[in-house]
């Protein structure tokens, strides 16, 4: 992730994400010669896949399906993650703080109270996770990809603008009934 | 097998604490925990004390976990003990790293504590 810069109008922040490589970069050349439909369908599946191990794993709940046109627009929380190499562009995991308390929580294992600086913590590991997961599910397709120290922004009025200019992957599950959304956004080149 | 003392490295604090978890988790007898968050915390630990177990992570500020494996040939009280990475770097190119730079193992993030019981049984049994 090699430019983030916020800016403030009306009172809302505006966060733009830019991902531009700084090697060669976009797709390598198994992905270019991929139907990009295709690419679609297999990038989804692995990001899903990727979303459902992680919370298996280390939150300890099953993902459900979601009905995305129920997503509030606006996330308390937003995770992001860099790529870089085969792969270019930045991965998100966007959801209420009630549901980031939640994860947090069960990553924990405990009841108390959850400090701030936990729940970014949690939500950071949890983008890091499923960046590393999805990785791994397109190996064949991706083998040289580097990912970023996560980022995560907090608070309740910013709207996030991403200047990725290629593919982008968006799943939306349930966790415990409140609704979470992870977006890939790919650089073409 | 006696009741170990591990080391724990990772910049984040839910993730020690849900290794630890893993730990007990998979039916190991934990004695006592140590946590560093980087690098350079796990070698300064290290000079002074003497573990069964290192679990460390790669991605991490001032020091990497593959400049920590590195850097524990040198130490004393790392002889002998092995290291085991937990990561969501689990590229070919990371585990030959760390593997020749002296870890004994690999275990990719996310990971249940079934798999890590198969992974470091095997390595805390081969210890004299």
């Amino acid at each position: 992730m090699n430019g983030e810069r916020g800016s403030e109008s009306s009172g809302r922040v505006q966060l733009i994400i830019s991902a531009k490589s700084s090697g060669p970069g976009g797709f390598t050349s198994k992905l270019a010669g991929l139907p990009r439909e295709e690419m679609h369908q297999r990038f989804t599946a692995a990001l899903e896949a990727a979303a459902v191990e992680v919370f298996q794993m280390m939150v300890g709940t099953s993902l459900e399906p979601a009905d995305q046109s129920a997503l509030a627009r606006v996330a308390d929380y937003t995770a992001m993650i860099g790529l870089a190499g085969d792969l270019c562009g930045v991965l998100s995991f966007r959801c209420s703080s009630g549901a980031a308390e939640r994860i947090a929580a069960q990553m924990m294992g405990t009841d108390e109270n959850i400090s701030a600086e936990c729940i970014r913590d949690a939500l950071g590991e949890i983008c890091n996770m499923v960046a590393g997961s999805f990785k791994a599910q397109v190996s064949d397709l991706a083998g040289q990809c580097m990912l970023s120290v996560p980022t995560v922004v907090s608070g309740k009025d910013y709207q996030m603008y991403s200047l990725v200019d290629g593919l982008r992957i968006q799943v939306f599950k349930t966790f415990e009934g409140a609704l979470v959304r992870m977006t890939l956004d790919l650089h073409n080149n | 097998m006696n009741a170990l003392r591990v080391l724990i490295v990772d910049d984040s604090s839910v993730m020690r604490k849900i290794v630890d978890r893993s730990l007990r988790q998979a039916g190991l007898a934990i004695k006592e925990v140590f946590e560093a968050s980087n690098g350079v915390e796990a070698l300064a630990r290290m000079q002074q004390t003497r573990v069964d177990l290192i679990l460390s992570d790669i991605n991490m500020p001032a020091m990497d976990g593959l400049e920590l494996v590195r850097q524990l040939q040198a130490v004393e009280n790392a002889q002998g003990v092995p290291i085991v990475m937990i990561t969501t770097e689990a590229g070919e190119t990371h585990v030959v790293q760390a593997l020749s730079n002296g870890a004994r193992g690999y275990i990719r993030k996310p990971f249940s504590p079934d798999q890590i019981k198969e992974r470091i049984i095997p390595l805390l049994e081969e210890q004299p």
